[in-house]
């Protein structure tokens, strides 16, 4: 069975292209127009993968993606017109796992989304990985903290994995997005950035001061057991 | 005072005409002329003081010491007149007798017989004038120089005794003491001028700081950071100054801002036809087995220039963003022979030998990785364009900083366009020899703002075997600032300038907080 893509994207010359690029790269894929029709066409019918534009009219994009975020955990990227910072960390912080910058190449698109699904569907690893009053378990996909469950988004979850897997060891943006993201070396170290960010605010008791996931000046991150 | 000459545009000929003409005063500048000004004025006016207490004193001391001398006189006279009437006194006698002032000499004459108080003086000592005079029985006063020392002589007739007493003073003590004096004064003069030009520098600098200021805001601005502001530190004059200029620099940022915004704007709007474009393109050449020959060729054409096109969209963009100093570097501290090597890579030069000097090996460079990265790649694009590709991509150390090289083996740069290749849509003199272009002719100005945030330089040279090397020096940071949680760059904060009246402290202006 092919994967779904939902695709919210308000110009209708773009969204056919796009439909043609994706059925080429063979997926299923999935319209609306608007954020709402978003929604709507998502809680009918779950998509494996939602990618969002950012400028829509009536609800935009990031808050489309907030409340996507509240009842799951599907893979989304954003499509932004703007490499500028706000854009991009506006589109992270609202819950995207990575964005596209408009006008993108279809190729570059589809690898993205192929990274996004292999994250989705990997680990059988059977190890609980834990630290401090947190416990990651990969092969269910599920982290708890203080024996409740926390929901992360499946990327946030790779990257905690990553982080456990290796404790005390310092892992650079670039690994990490290596092996999180699948980028190479010219990957955008933001996306580490905000997600760490948000995985702090789930598994901190004060994510203003980190014990457990250390920020490591001029090198990278490393998680302190 | 001379102020500014308001000139608008168009009127520069006159201008220049104008500045020929002026005379020397003119070519002094504004505090030089105060200098000047108040030297003179201090000159005048203490040259004027002197003068007149100079000659008042003058005046006085003389009616002093010439009252004392017809005093004496007078007195030394009657003695005479007594002595010589009661007895018949030796006149050589009576002479010494006579009471006399330091430096003065007592002449007699008797029936035709001189006498004086010292060989030195005679009949012949005195003016033969005033000797007439008095002989004649008129008495009579007269100033005359003697053996290069100024005397007065006093004569009296003394009828009843039937001779003349004359008295000879020397002026020379009066004369040096005034000369003394005059000294003085002129000393006086002298420092009161010098002072006047020190007072006249050292208020015109006070004065003029605040023009200083605006001048180091304007330079500020001229430097891009068009928010930079005068702030008035309360003296009603300055805060005129201060506002207008602010006024000034307000309406100038807002048509600047106006102009970026639209670039900006425009280089927005193209993105979605664009993504439409590429995509469907991308579509196309997905099939290109199942389209005709022709068509095919049609195909390319459009592919290779939507490539162009979009790359102008994208350096636009990026040049607009620049433009608005909304460009933020997301520093990272990354390996500077990684680096090189990954952005020659993505430039397309992936059989471009790399080679890292031994000495930048390990050396580690906080920068703004997909900038550095754009920088490598326009410069081998560069090369691939005008000069037949690029040779190698070298790494090598400099003081303080770390060089990135791209090298061809083409025609050249001429001396006279190595400056300018870096200016906006320039086209050098190859530009008719432009083949199938990719470039947007934003690359290497693009390369030079980019290069320039990072606070390095880039220049281009050539070597007599026939080499070019486009120079990227980047400094190596001091502190590793990176590893922040957010990475997102710095932007240059707004400025403002104190301008503070010649009274007021002045606060240092914030140093430049731009990049590293």
């Amino acid at each position: 069975m092919s994967s779904r893509i939902l695709l919210v994207e308000d110009d209708e010359r773009i969204r056919a292209s796009m439909r043609l690029a994706l059925e080429d790269e063979g997926y299923d894929v999935d319209e609306a127009a608007s954020g709402e029709s978003g929604l709507e066409r998502f809680t009918d019918q779950p998509a494996d993968v939602v990618l969002i534009d950012i400028m829509l009219p009536g609800m935009d994009g990031f808050e489309c993606c907030r409340q996507l975020r509240r009842s799951s955990a599907v893979p989304v990227i954003m499509v932004t017109a703007r490499t500028d910072t706000h854009d991009v960390v506006a589109g992270l912080e609202a819950g995207a796992d990575d964005y596209v910058t408009k006008p993108f190449v279809a190729k570059e698109l589809a690898a993205r989304i192929r990274a996004l699904l292999r994250r989705s569907r990997s680990t059988d690893d059977p190890s609980v990985l834990s630290f401090g009053d947190v416990e990651v378990r990969p092969d269910e996909g599920a982290v708890r903290r203080g024996g409740e469950e926390v929901h992360c988004t499946r990327t946030e979850f790779r990257l905690l994995c990553e982080l456990a897997a290796n404790p005390g060891k310092v892992l650079s943006r670039e690994q990490l997005l290596d092996r999180v993201w699948g980028y190479d070396y010219f990957g955008d170290g933001r996306l580490v950035d905000v997600h760490i960010r948000r995985l702090r605010t789930k598994i901190e008791p004060d994510p203003a001061n980190p014990r457990h996931i250390l920020t490591v000046r001029g090198m990278g991150y490393k998680l302190a057991v | 005072m001379r102020g500014y000459r308001l000139r608008e545009e168009g009127a520069g000929a006159r201008g220049a005409e104008v500045r020929r003409r002026r005379r020397p005063w003119g070519r002094l500048g504004l505090r030089s002329r105060v200098t000047v000004t108040f030297g003179l004025g201090a000159l005048a006016l203490s040259a004027t003081m002197a003068g007149l207490t100079y000659f008042t004193a003058r005046q006085f001391i003389l009616n002093e010491r010439q009252t004392a001398i017809l005093r004496q006189a007078y007195v030394n006279a009657s003695l005479a007149r007594t002595s010589l009437r009661s007895a018949d006194l030796n006149v050589t006698q009576l002479l010494d007798s006579l009471d006399t002032l330091p430096g003065s000499l007592s002449v007699l004459e008797r029936g035709g017989e001189w006498y004086a108080t010292s060989i030195s003086v005679g009949e012949n000592a005195i003016p033969l004038r005033l000797r007439t005079m008095v002989l004649s029985g008129a008495p009579a006063t007269q100033h005359f120089v003697l053996g290069g020392t100024p005397e007065m002589v006093v004569g009296l007739p003394i009828p009843s005794v039937n001779a003349a007493y004359f008295e000879v003073f020397s002026l020379d003590e009066l004369a040096r003491t005034l000369r003394i004096l005059a000294l003085a004064l002129a000393g006086a003069a002298l420092v009161t001028t010098i002072a006047g030009a020190v007072i006249g520098r050292w208020a015109s600098g006070r004065t003029l700081r605040p023009l200083a200021q605006v001048s180091r805001a304007a330079e500020t601005i001229a430097g891009g950071r068009l928010g930079t502001r005068l702030v008035a530190v309360g003296d009603p004059d300055l805060s005129a100054l201060a506002s207008s200029f602010n006024h000034m620099t307000d309406a100038l940022q807002e048509r600047i801002e106006h102009e970026v915004r639209f670039t900006s704007d425009v280089s927005h709007e193209l993105r979605s036809p664009l993504t439409t474009l590429v995509t469907a393109l991308g579509v196309l050449e997905s099939h290109r087995d199942e389209i005709p020959e022709r068509s095919r060729h049609a195909l390319d054409l459009l592919t290779a220039e939507l490539r162009r096109f979009r790359r102008l969209v994208d350096d636009l963009l990026e040049i607009s963003r620049v433009d608005t100093g909304s460009a933020e570097l997301s520093l990272e501290e990354v390996e500077v022979g990684e680096l090189a090597r990954h952005a020659a890579a993505a430039g397309g030069a992936g059989d471009v030998p790399v080679e890292v000097d031994p000495a930048v090996l390990g050396v580690r460079l906080l920068v703004d990785k997909r900038r550095i990265e754009r920088v490598v790649t326009n410069l081998v694009a560069n090369a691939a364009q005008y000069a037949g590709g690029a040779t190698r991509v070298a790494v090598e150390p400099a003081p303080g900083a770390v060089r990135l090289v791209v090298a061809d083996r083409g025609p050249g740069v001429l001396l006279a366009e190595r400056e300018r290749i870096f200016e906006r849509f320039y086209r050098g003199h190859s530009a008719g020899q432009r083949g199938a272009t990719e470039g947007s002719g934003l690359g290497l100005s693009l390369v030079a703002e980019h290069v320039r945030l990072h606070g390095g330089r880039v220049w281009v040279e050539s070597d007599t075997e026939g080499e070019n090397r486009f120079v990227v020096e980047l400094p190596v940071s001091g502190d590793g600032r990176a590893g922040d949680d957010d990475a997102a760059g710095e932007t240059a904060p707004e400025t403002t300038v104190s301008l503070a009246g010649p009274g007021d402290e002045v606060a240092p202006p914030r140093p430049e907080a731009h990049t590293p």
